[in-house]
């Protein structure tokens, strides 16, 4: 195993990672909320759950600070190719090439080519005209791209220091994601508790952002029990976008990046991950009520920017690096 | 497929005045007549974007910003015979060697100005003598020159000449290499009658050649570490800096991954402090540390020329260069060769003319239109005026700059530089070529076989630059048997 590597390496690869995860589940998120559009039944039900999704794919904050209004067309625009939108498909997309690119030397060459191949086509892309097809086609193409990307990452990268910290990025962002699209869907759920509308629909909707419809479906045939769902999505061992799956994961890369030991400068970090594993079996999801939800996965978003920043500063992925 | 090439008054590489192929493109010429059209065009768009796919790019710079481009490639090689390549070869040994006495006795004792061959003046006086950074100071294996890019071409007569010496930061070997990759990938048909020198061993003969330069103050017990530093992926030969590092094996670090403490240069890594011990840099003299040179660097490293000194770590090439390979000092590059190796140039000059000369410079007022001009102080084909090519308009402009400033520009007659077929856009023209050859100096030197052979794409244009639309072809150094075969 390579023992070292340069901290802006290390930095770079989490990024690469976290913004190639990230374009995969918004563009995931998008297509399935265009997919429910065409489903609707009237232009009311067509326009619905918008701000919802900006808030999982962006922010709302931001994007009322550029528009006044939800307009569809516009968002649209803003989650998929917009420059002004930092989280953008298309700003995700250049950032894990740019990255890519400073560390080029220790990438496998295919990586670097599918990332470019993105890029190239990119240009293409912007020209199209803004239809409903080619919107769809270019979700499906950064879907793809992801899903080629770590393709080549597991087969051909050796399991040293570069593919951990590639690992560390993929798996805390997926589980902020997680986190986060789970988070707005209580919070649509709580606030529409009076009225009679269609939970279900919820529900199917947050396991398909999560690409979790199908491995649910399996565990639990076809009830849609919000309970089953949220503890399928935050504790499930076995599906890979779990939050408790997520987590395992990063404690087990972290580990390997270890050897197995604990350092005086890495302590911190593995206490803050044993205390977050701990937090997530220690909690009962079935008897809490959607506000305890909501407080539970609000502070578990803290947790993740907490162990983010923790883990930067174990590995000097930010300023200052100090003689050992 | 070359029936209507026309040689014309100029040398070609491949082709005879009588329309018959020289005797060592026989074996090609035959291969690609048995090429359909249609097979070539293929091929060509195949090569092109394989280029493109991999991002062997280089960055072009203007007023809206940098874009990414290929270099362009063209399949027909340069096909050189073994004896002429010795030719080349010891004459690249003779300059560099000479060049590199040059450097260190500037530097030191400055025999050559005591023997008054060279005018003291043009040393002090020039931008890049760095003699209150580093004069005095005795660096490993007292080499200055560990990687230099020599720009060779053909006149009239097909003899060669230096064009330029490139001693500072010279780029392209990594195109060598992907344009023996890329040929062998799409024309591998051309590769089975020929038996030409291969490239393999020459990334671990520049490996050791930068590992050799072991700084003094080196611990000896533990193996020399060597990095390549680079402005980063900005810069337009990003993409030579990864392919080096990466086939190397070295790690490439930017300024910002490095840090100077008591003299000593680390890198900043996951697990703390790491010491570096040898910097192959791709950034220039001025930029490299705030402290010494340009205080405005910001790619650079604060410190870096105190631990230089020290020999605390070893700078490659060597910091104060660019007084050698400028044009005007290569005037003087035969004398440095007769002065130090008491020897005769193997490969000449092209005649060049200082416009600081009163009489020189009446002469080159008078005659402009059959002369190349150049700023002695530019390069890339930029500030340069060819005569026979130019608008009245812009000739009197450049009189103007001359007059103005006469020790800023050189002359040269212009020379019928060489040519070769090139394929594009579905025909077989001729180009203007060159030949830009790699010398590694470690514990010995070796000039790498071929070299990047690059292309004036453009009709008729002298201009090989790529960031002026030159492309670049692969260089053939045809082995003994080949030689034979051929």
């Amino acid at each position: 195993m390579v023992i070292t590597m340069l901290s802006r390496v290390a930095d770079s690869l989490y990024w690469m990672s976290r913004n190639i995860e990230r374009a995969e589940n918004n563009a995931r998120v998008l297509s399935v909320q265009l997919i429910h559009m065409l489903e609707a039944q009237n232009q009311e039900a067509a326009d619905r759950d918008w701000e919802e999704i900006v808030e999982v794919c962006a922010s709302a904050k931001d994007y009322y600070s550029l528009y006044d209004r939800l307009d569809r067309e516009t968002m649209i625009q803003y989650l998929t190719i917009s420059p002004f939108n930092v989280n953008s498909l298309m700003n995700c997309m250049n950032f894990a090439r740019e990255n890519a690119r400073s560390t080029r030397d220790i990438l496998p060459e295919e990586l670097w080519e599918v990332l470019n191949a993105f890029h190239l086509d990119q240009k293409d892309w912007q020209e199209l005209p803004n239809t409903r097809q080619h919107t769809q086609d270019y979700l499906d193409r950064v879907i793809k791209t992801s899903m080629t990307s770590q393709g080549v990452i597991e087969s051909s990268m050796s399991r040293g220091t570069p593919y951990t910290f590639i690992k560390v990025g993929k798996w805390l962002e997926r589980a902020e994601k997680t986190a986060r699209i789970l988070n707005v869907t209580c919070e649509k759920n709580r606030k529409e508790a009076d009225v009679p509308t269609d939970h279900y629909y919820y529900w199917l909707t947050a396991l398909q952002f999560l690409n979790g419809y199908d491995a649910y479906i399996k565990e639990h045939p076809p009830t849609m029990e919000s309970k089953h769902v949220l503890s399928f999505l935050i504790k499930e061992g076995t599906f890979p976008r779990s939050i408790r799956y997520c987590m395992d994961h990063v404690m087990e890369a972290v580990n390997k990046l270890e050897g197995g030991k604990i350092s005086h400068y890495s302590e911190d970090l593995f206490q803050m991950l044993e205390l977050i594993q701990d937090e997530i079996t220690s909690t009962n999801i079935e008897e809490m009520d959607m506000n305890e939800l909501m407080s539970f996965l609000d502070h578990f978003q803290d947790r993740c920017m907490t162990l983010s920043r923790m883990f930067s500063q174990t590995y000097y992925l930010i300023e200052p690096v100090h003689v050992k | 497929m070359l029936t209507n090439y026309q040689t014309g008054v100029y040398f070609d590489e491949m082709m005879k005045q009588d329309g018959e192929p020289k005797r060592h493109y026989q074996w090609f010429y035959q291969l690609v007549n048995q090429f359909t059209e249609r097979d070539l065009m293929k091929k060509h768009e195949t090569a092109q974007l394989n280029f493109l796919r991999q991002g062997i790019t280089f960055t072009v710079y203007n007023h809206t910003g940098g874009t990414e481009r290929t270099m362009p490639f063209d399949f027909v090689p340069i096909i050189i015979p073994r004896q002429d390549w010795e030719e080349i070869e010891k004459g690249m040994k003779q300059r560099m060697t000479a060049l590199n006495h040059f450097l260190e006795d500037i530097y030191h004792d400055q025999e050559i100005v005591e023997a008054g061959i060279i005018p003291r003046e043009l040393i002090e006086n020039n931008p890049y003598y760095y003699n209150k950074q580093v004069s005095g100071i005795d660096i490993p294996l007292r080499n200055h020159i560990f990687l230099a890019g020599v720009d060779l071409i053909r006149d009239e007569n097909g003899q060669y000449r230096v064009l330029e010496d490139n001693l500072r930061n010279p780029s392209g070997m990594s195109y060598v290499f992907q344009n023996r990759y890329v040929m062998r990938q799409v024309y591998p048909e051309l590769f089975f009658q020929h038996s030409i020198e291969t490239l393999e061993h020459q990334l671990s003969e520049l490996h050791q050649a930068v590992t050799s330069h072991l700084p003094a103050n080196a611990d000896p017990h533990k193996s020399a570490t060597a990095v390549l530093l680079t402005p980063g992926i900005y810069n337009s030969a990003y993409y030579d800096h990864v392919f080096l590092a990466q086939q190397m094996g070295i790690e490439l670090v930017e300024g910002r991954d490095l840090i100077v403490k008591n003299d000593v240069v680390y890198m900043k890594t996951i697990k703390g402090l790491k010491r570096v011990d040898i910097i192959y840099r791709r950034i220039d003299d001025d930029f490299l540390d705030p402290e010494a040179f340009r205080p405005d660097s910001a790619l650079g490293v604060s410190g870096l020329l105190r631990a230089y000194r020290k020999g605390n770590v070893s700078i490659l090439n060597g910091i104060g260069n660019g007084v050698a390979d400028d044009k005007a000092m290569y005037v003087y590059v035969p004398d440095m060769i007769r002065f130090y190796l008491e020897e005769e140039p193997i490969i000449p000059n092209v005649e060049t003319y200082f416009l600081s000369d009163p009489e020189r410079l009446d002469y080159v007022l008078d005659n402009i239109h059959e002369l190349v001009v150049k700023n002695v102080g530019a390069s890339g084909g930029y500030d340069m005026l060819i005569g026979p090519q130019s608008e009245e308009s812009e000739r009197e402009e450049f009189k103007k700059k001359i007059i103005e400033n006469p020790h800023q520009y050189i002359a040269q007659p212009t020379i019928k530089l060489s040519r070769a077929p090139a394929y594009q856009e579905g025909r077989f023209y001729p180009c203007h070529v060159d030949l830009r050859v790699f010398v590694m100096n470690g514990e010995k030197t070796n000039v790498l076989p071929g070299g990047l052979s690059r292309v004036a794409l453009k009709e008729g244009s002298l201009v090989v630059n790529s960031s002026q639309g030159g492309g670049g072809k692969d260089t053939w150094i045809l082995t003994e048997s080949g030689d034979h075969h051929a």
